[in-house]
C-alpha cells in the first residue's frame, strides 16, 4: 500500500486519541487516549521510515515505545495515588490547585 | 496462490483495509466505553492491529516489541489500575462545559481535515507513493535495528535505562500509601 494510506490512518488514530482526552472525564480513559495518540505518531514515523528507506525512525519509534511505558508508569502511579487521597478520579472535580 | 498470482495487490490491500478499520474501529471503541474493562480489551485490540500494520510496513521488531510492550506490560499496568480504581461513571462525557468542549472537537476535526487534506495533495510525492514492501535487504530487522541501536543511537539508548529507572522509583514512591500503616487499598 502507498505511505499516504498508512499516513491517513495514522493521523485518523491521532484524532480518535484527541478526541478521547478532551472528552472523557475519567483520567483511566485519559490515559489509555494518550497511549492511542502516541501510538499513531510511531506509525507515521514508520511509514516515513520506508518511504525515506532510513532506519532512523525505527529507533526513534523504539524509544516512543519506552517512554510510554514510564509514562504509563507514572501517570497510573499518580491516578492510584489521587484515588487514595481523594476518593475519585474525575478529572472536573479535581480542582484544588484552581483557587 | 492462484489469488496473489491474479492479482499481486490484492491480499495486501485486504490486510491493509482490515487491519486499519480494526485499529480505527477499536479506538473508537476505547474512548467510548463506559466501562474501563470494555475500553482496555478495545484498546488491546487496537495494538495488536496496530503491530500488523507496522508488519506490513516491514517494521517487523517494531511490530514484535508493540504486542509485547504495548498488549503485554502496559496493558497489564493498566488492568491493576482499574482493578484498583473501579469507579462507574454514571456520565462518561461531562455536561459541564460541554458547549467549549464541542467546539474543541469540532477544532480539532476541522484540523484534521486540513492536515488530511494536505496529505492527499501531496500524495504523488516519492516519500508518500512509495510502496516497497523491502526496500533494502534486512530493513527492520533486529540485527539493523540493534546496529543503529548501539552505534548512532548509543547515548539515547542507555538514557532510556536512567529514565526507566526514575519512572520505576517514582512509581513505587507516588502509588506509596503516604502514612506508614496508613490505608492500604
Amino acid at each position: 500500500m502507498p505511505g499516504y494510506c498508512y499516513i491517513l490512518v495514522s493521523l485518523a488514530l491521532f484524532f480518535i486519541g484527541t478526541a478521547g482526552v478532551l472528552l472523557r472525564r475519567n483520567a483511566l480513559f485519559v490515559l489509555m487516549s494518550l497511549e492511542l495518540q502516541l501510538a499513531a505518531g510511531s506509525l507515521a514515523l514508520l511509514t516515513f521510515s520506508r518511504g525515506l528507506g532510513d532506519e532512523k525512525g525505527h529507533v526513534v519509534a523504539f524509544f516512543v515505545m519506552a517512554l510510554a511505558a514510564a509514562e504509563a508508569a507514572v501517570g497510573l502511579a499518580i491516578v492510584v495515588s489521587v484515588y487514595r487521597t481523594r476518593r475519585k478520579i474525575d478529572l472536573d472535580a479535581i480542582n484544588e490547585l484552581r483557587n | 496462490m492462484n489469488l496473489m498470482a491474479s492479482a499481486p495487490g490484492l491480499l495486501e490491500k485486504v490486510a491493509f483495509v482490515v487491519l486499519a478499520a480494526s485499529a480505527l474501529g477499536g479506538a473508537l471503541l476505547t474512548i467510548t466505553r463506559k466501562s474501563a474493562e470494555g475500553a482496555l480489551i478495545a484498546l488491546v485490540g487496537t495494538f495488536c492491529a496496530v503491530a500488523g500494520l507496522y508488519a506490513s510496513l516491514s517494521a517487523h521488531f517494531l511490530a514484535v516489541l508493540q504486542v509485547l510492550v504495548y498488549a503485554g506490560a502496559i496493558m497489564v499496568l493498566f488492568i491493576f489500575a482499574v482493578m484498583i480504581v473501579n469507579r462507574e461513571e454514571t456520565q462518561p462525557i461531562a455536561l459541564r462545559g460541554l458547549f467549549l468542549r464541542a467546539a474543541s472537537v469540532l477544532a480539532t476535526g476541522y484540523l484534521f481535515y486540513r492536515v488530511a487534506w494536505i496529505v492527499v495533495r501531496e500524495k504523488q510525492t516519492d516519500v508518500l507513493a512509495s510502496s516497497a514492501a523491502l526496500p533494502i535487504p534486512g530493513f527492520g530487522t533486529v540485527a539493523s535495528i540493534g546496529h543503529l541501536l548501539f552505534t548512532d543511537f548509543l547515548f539515547p539508548f542507555e538514557s532510556i535505562s536512567i529514565l526507566l529507572l526514575v519512572a520505576v522509583v517514582g512509581g513505587v514512591l507516588l502509588s506509596r500509601p503516604s502514612r506508614p500503616g496508613g490505608d492500604a487499598i
